[in-house]
């Protein structure tokens, strides 16, 4: 299942799959296609939301994160590769 | 005239113990903390290497130079006014891949250049491996493990600042893909893996 990184829930984790917007920021941040991010927390009232990627954890605003295709489907062994 | 070449100038991302090299190198006083951000504006100090006086530019920690802040924009500009200085590339050795991004863009620039693969000591720590001389022969210049806290790795940063030198990004690429590509110059020095370029 392919979701917006935005309304990805507490403690699972997915594979960026697109970055529509917002791609050259979010790349100088670890951000990119293919990584595997893990959402640690939301802020209330559209505050931003905080991912894990590799040893990075990483608060993005809520529109960028809006623009951040992931999906959740991930194998376990992929994980276990990366 | 001004000699570029002995100016220094430490790039890296924020929080990966640029001040603390400052210090370190300089003697100086640069206000260090354990957040990012706290140098928004440039240091300026000087260190004596093998006789010769280079002048240490503390520069703000920066994610690219593609400027998004006021920090990052006096990042971009110290490396404009100073483009045949040598590049310190400060890298945190737990989280290397992230600060790579503007190491790559440092070298895209054309200058002179040598990693310091800072906190090396809390990467052991975690139980984080990095092989650093395949990473400098992947980027094809001079990598030391570093620890500015201990003081670790800081008399062989100050021998290869010395033998900092410009890369090519289309060749980081291929070595990066697998492809080998034999160093420029003979080897010179003992386990030299082609990043110093042998000398």
């Amino acid at each position: 299942m392919t979701v917006s990184l935005s309304c990805m829930e507490y403690g699972t984790q997915g594979v960026i799959t697109e970055i529509k917007k917002y791609s050259r920021e979010l790349n100088a941040l670890g951000i990119r296609v293919g990584k595997i991010v893990k959402m640690v927390t939301k802020q209330p009232i559209k505050g931003p939301v905080v991912v894990m990627t590799g040893e990075v954890v990483v608060a993005i605003g809520i529109e960028m994160a809006s623009c951040i295709q992931v999906n959740t489907d991930i194998d376990p062994a992929y994980i276990r590769d990366k | 005239m001004k000699d570029e070449r002995s100016m220094i100038l430490l790039i890296g991302n924020p929080n990966v113990g640029k001040s603390v090299l400052f210090n370190r190198l300089t003697g100086g006083d640069a206000v260090v903390s354990n957040y990012p951000g706290t140098t928004v504006d440039y240091t300026k100090g000087t260190v004596l290497l093998d006789k010769k006086s280079y002048t240490v530019i503390d520069v703000p920690g920066a994610y690219s130079l593609e400027a998004r802040d006021k920090a990052e924009e006096v990042c971009v500009k110290m490396l404009e006014a100073n483009k045949n200085a040598i590049a310190v590339i400060v890298l945190d050795a737990t989280r290397i891949e992230r600060g790579l991004y503007i190491a790559l863009e440092t070298i895209e620039r054309g200058l002179s250049a040598v990693v310091a693969l800072n906190m090396i000591d809390s990467a052991r720590d975690r139980e984080i491996s990095v092989d650093s001389s395949k990473l400098q022969k992947i980027l094809g210049i001079p990598v030391v493990e570093t620890s500015a806290v201990s003081g670790e790795g800081l008399k062989q940063l100050g021998d290869m600042i010395r033998k900092a030198r410009p890369s090519n990004i289309k060749e980081i690429k291929e070595r990066s893909e697998g492809k080998e590509i034999q160093p420029e110059t003979g080897s010179k020095c003992p386990g030299c893996c082609g990043g110093c370029g042998g000398v």
